[in-house]
């Protein structure tokens, strides 16, 4: 990023700030702040402190940093600049959904966006259902990046240390699950002889459970629901077409169906369990969510500030409810500069993606309209010329 | 509670305000002749302590056994010896929770309010508690099924039986225990005891000596990378490892050349401590040539939540074993 180009995008940065200053954290005088700059190599400005809003604003308008962000924990010392004289009390809950952490995400800017929306609204089912936690609790926002955040400032979870945080990840992702509590055979005895019976758990159950008995089922349905289900059936290791038959009726029972929401599988007992090994490979990538894992697990973390710029695209970090994450369109809503054209070096070959408008640029002199140009820059993959009008 | 229970529970608020309450003076205690049986009493609790288990002795009456807990802890203080300390944490939580597994419902909620883990009892008789109590207690006992991934977590509480619930409160004991310890004792008190504490310095030392020439020969410990150290640690503080970890650590030690004799003896510490089966499967994993299983690399420690303090120099390496090359040959050179 050369010098005028660092000039240009502190000037549209702090003419933003100056009408749309970050937002402060609750408990902001125990709160960290750091701050990256535009200048290249300027490194990273750590252990600042504000009493209050102003002061934040008056530095952020003075420094224009490229990013803000504020501790996720809580100290008594905010400003000091050893972790011990620091004293920490305690720290937010706080979950990263970044494309960087999800399997085959699409190449698109705005395809990526909307599978890591759809992990997060997992995720979010997993914080409300299993957790506990109050819609209202739960403050969303979009990254600025490739990705959302969770905060969580629920007083029973400030305290937890990394270790049970871990615990926390663990089960949005389903580390450490154990397969051998999850479908068991249970004898039970009858009048005069013993029988085994496939147990799975119900739907009823909650947590893993509910959630591995849907899929299962959904698992199942899918296969018989298959125009050539017999088929399919039999390309299993160890069903032979009888088997196969007897497990479309099955499931095409509504009695039995009924039985196996609540965790009865005995009507398909002579499946071999390499079977049900198999599926469950294949369901529970599908539950398991994905995040940044050490984010959650680290206690002393930085996080972007709310309402604060992404230095590295120019878009805003917005706050969200869980109704507006749903009608969220992260590449029109978090777009906030104008529409001035200008002019700009392209370093290298890039697809913009802002606004519902597409633009393809190739190395050279190009133009292209502010909030676009600002992106590019933003990535190192622009270098600015002049304003046109 | 009934206060005749007391004596059980000498840890808990209302416990220490009875004693606070009876106004005994402590260097009467301490030297009096009314309470030789007192500091005899304290003396086995700690002498117990470190060789594993406190037995229970019904011989003393109530009084005798609730101030030998004070007493104890004095000469715990007084050695202010971190092995010891821990060791003798661990133990009386263990005592605590053979007791508590026998109290009925109510008594052991008492308890746990007291110690901050909260529980109502649901109509078919599990403690029912809210996840962050649970994994504050869970976090410490590694075995997989205390994993909260696998439990039934609906809103935010997790149902358990009575059991489980009372070896949560164990945890939580000991902490409470062993985060109050050293206490800040004048010197006439630990003089006052001085003949106990040269006995139990004695016991301690020769229970150390025994870990350590099982310990480590010339395995050059100051080398490991983080999360061994941590493992080691928790292995000897008597916490369960889980499956995972004790592979990740068995393993590790054995190639970098312990012996199987030596790694077993590490986890002779841990609660429920089986000679025999801890044996199995050390040798297991050693083989007949001692490294039969390579031990797990960064990646997969990780995973399974054992990475733990990684430093600077674990951004350099992807295997334990490389860390511990790295630093030996980095030690030598200087
Ligand atoms: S990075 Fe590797 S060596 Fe370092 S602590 Fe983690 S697991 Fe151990």
């Amino acid at each position: 990023m050369n010098p005028s180009t660092v000039l240009f995008l502190k000037r549209k940065f702090q003419g933003h700030y100056k009408k749309h200053p970050p937002q402060s954290p609750p408990q902001l005088n125990q709160r960290e702040w750091g701050f990256l700059m535009f200048d290249p190599g300027s490194g990273m400005y750590r252990h600042k402190a504000f009493y209050n809003n102003q002061e934040m604003h008056e530095y952020i308008q003075a420094m224009v940093p490229a990013h803000v962000y504020h501790s996720t924990a809580y100290y008594e010392h905010p400003s000091a600049s050893t972790m011990k004289e620091k004293s920490w009390l305690g720290a937010d809950l706080i979950f990263d959904l970044d494309a960087d952490h999800l399997p085959n995400v699409p190449d698109s800017y705005k395809d990526m966006l909307k599978s890591v929306k759809n992990e997060t609204l997992n995720l979010i089912d997993f914080l409300l259902y299993d957790f506990g936690f109050k819609e209202n609790e739960l403050h969303i926002a979009f990254s600025g990046g490739r990705g959302y955040h969770i905060h969580i400032r629920d007083q029973k979870v400030l305290r937890l240390d990394s270790a049970q945080r871990r615990e926390i990840v663990d089960y949005v992702s389903g580390t450490g699950l154990n397969r051998d509590r999850i479908f068991k055979k249970k004898t039970i005895e009858g009048d005069s002889k013993r029988s085994k019976v496939l147990m799975f758990p119900s739907e009823s159950q909650g947590g893993w459970g509910k959630l591995i008995n849907r899929k299962i089922i959904t698992f199942l349905q899918i296969l018989v629901d298959s125009e050539d289900a017999e088929k399919n059936l039999i390309d299993f290791k160890a069903i032979g077409k009888k088997k196969a038959i007897k497990i479309i009726d099955t499931i095409n029972s509504p009695a039995q169906l009924e039985q196996m929401k609540n965790g009865n599988f005995s009507a398909l007992s002579f499946i071999p369990a390499d079977f049900w090994e198999n599926a469950l490979d294949q369901i529970i990538p599908t539950i398991k969510v994905n995040i940044d894992e050490p984010v959650t697990a680290d206690i002393k973390r930085l996080i972007r500030a709310a309402s604060s710029l992404h230095g590295k695209t120019g878009l805003k970090v917005i706050p969200l409810t869980l109704d507006e994450l749903s009608r969220f369109e992260p590449l029109v809503d978090a777009v906030v500069f104008g529409d001035n054209e200008i002019m700009i070096n392209v370093i290298q070959p890039s697809i913009v993606e802002l606004k519902d408008e597409r633009f393809e640029v190739e190395e050279g002199r190009n133009i292209l309209p502010e909030y676009a140009a600002i992106y590019l820059m933003c990535k190192g993959a622009a270098e600015f010329m002049e304003v046109l009008k | 509670m009934e206060i005749d229970k007391f004596s059980n529970y000498p840890f808990l608020t209302r416990t220490v305000q009875y004693v606070a309450d009876m106004g005994t003076p402590v260097d009467n205690i301490l030297t009096s002749r009314s309470f030789d049986i007192t500091r005899y009493r304290a003396r086995s609790r700690v002498l117990q302590a470190i060789h594993g288990d406190i037995q229970h002795d019904d011989t003393v009456n109530f009084t005798v056994e609730l101030l030998s807990y004070a007493v104890a802890r004095i000469m715990v203080s007084c050695l202010n010896d971190a092995f010891l300390t821990r060791r003798y944490s661990l133990a009386e939580a263990k005592y605590a929770y053979h007791m508590m597994k026998q109290e009925n419902n109510e008594v052991l909620q008492e308890i746990g309010e007291d110690l901050h883990i909260v529980a109502s009892v649901t109509e078919s008789g599990l403690f029912y508690l809210h996840f962050t109590d649970y994994i504050r207690g869970a976090v410490r006992l590694r075995s997989i099924q205390w994993k909260l991934v696998n439990r039934i977590l609906n809103s935010g509480y997790v149902s358990i039986t009575k059991e489980e619930y009372a070896r949560l409160l164990q945890e939580a004991v000991r902490s409470r225990i062993i985060d109050a310890l050293p206490l800040n004792v004048p010197d006439e008190f630990c003089q006052a005891l001085e003949k106990y504490l040269l006995e139990i310095k004695a016991s301690v030392d020769i229970s150390r000596t025994e870990f350590d020439e099982a310990g480590f020969g010339n395995v050059e410990s100051e080398h490991f990378p983080p999360c061994i150290v941590h493992l080691i640690s928790n292995a000897q503080g008597g916490i369960n490892l889980a499956h995972s970890a004790r592979f990740a650590l068995t393993s590790f030690l054995l190639n970098i050349g312990m012996s199987v004799d030596q790694v077993v003896s590490l986890f002779n510490v841990s609660p429920d401590f089986n000679e025999e089966k801890t044996r199995y499967q050390v040798e297991h994993i050693s083989g007949s040539t001692g490294t039969a299983y390579k031990p797990p690399s960064c990646t997969t420690l990780i995973t399974y939540g054992n990475c733990y303090g990684k430093d600077k120099l674990c951004e350099t390496i992807r295997h334990p074993l490389n860390y511990y090359k790295r630093k030996k040959k980095t030690g030598s050179a200087k």
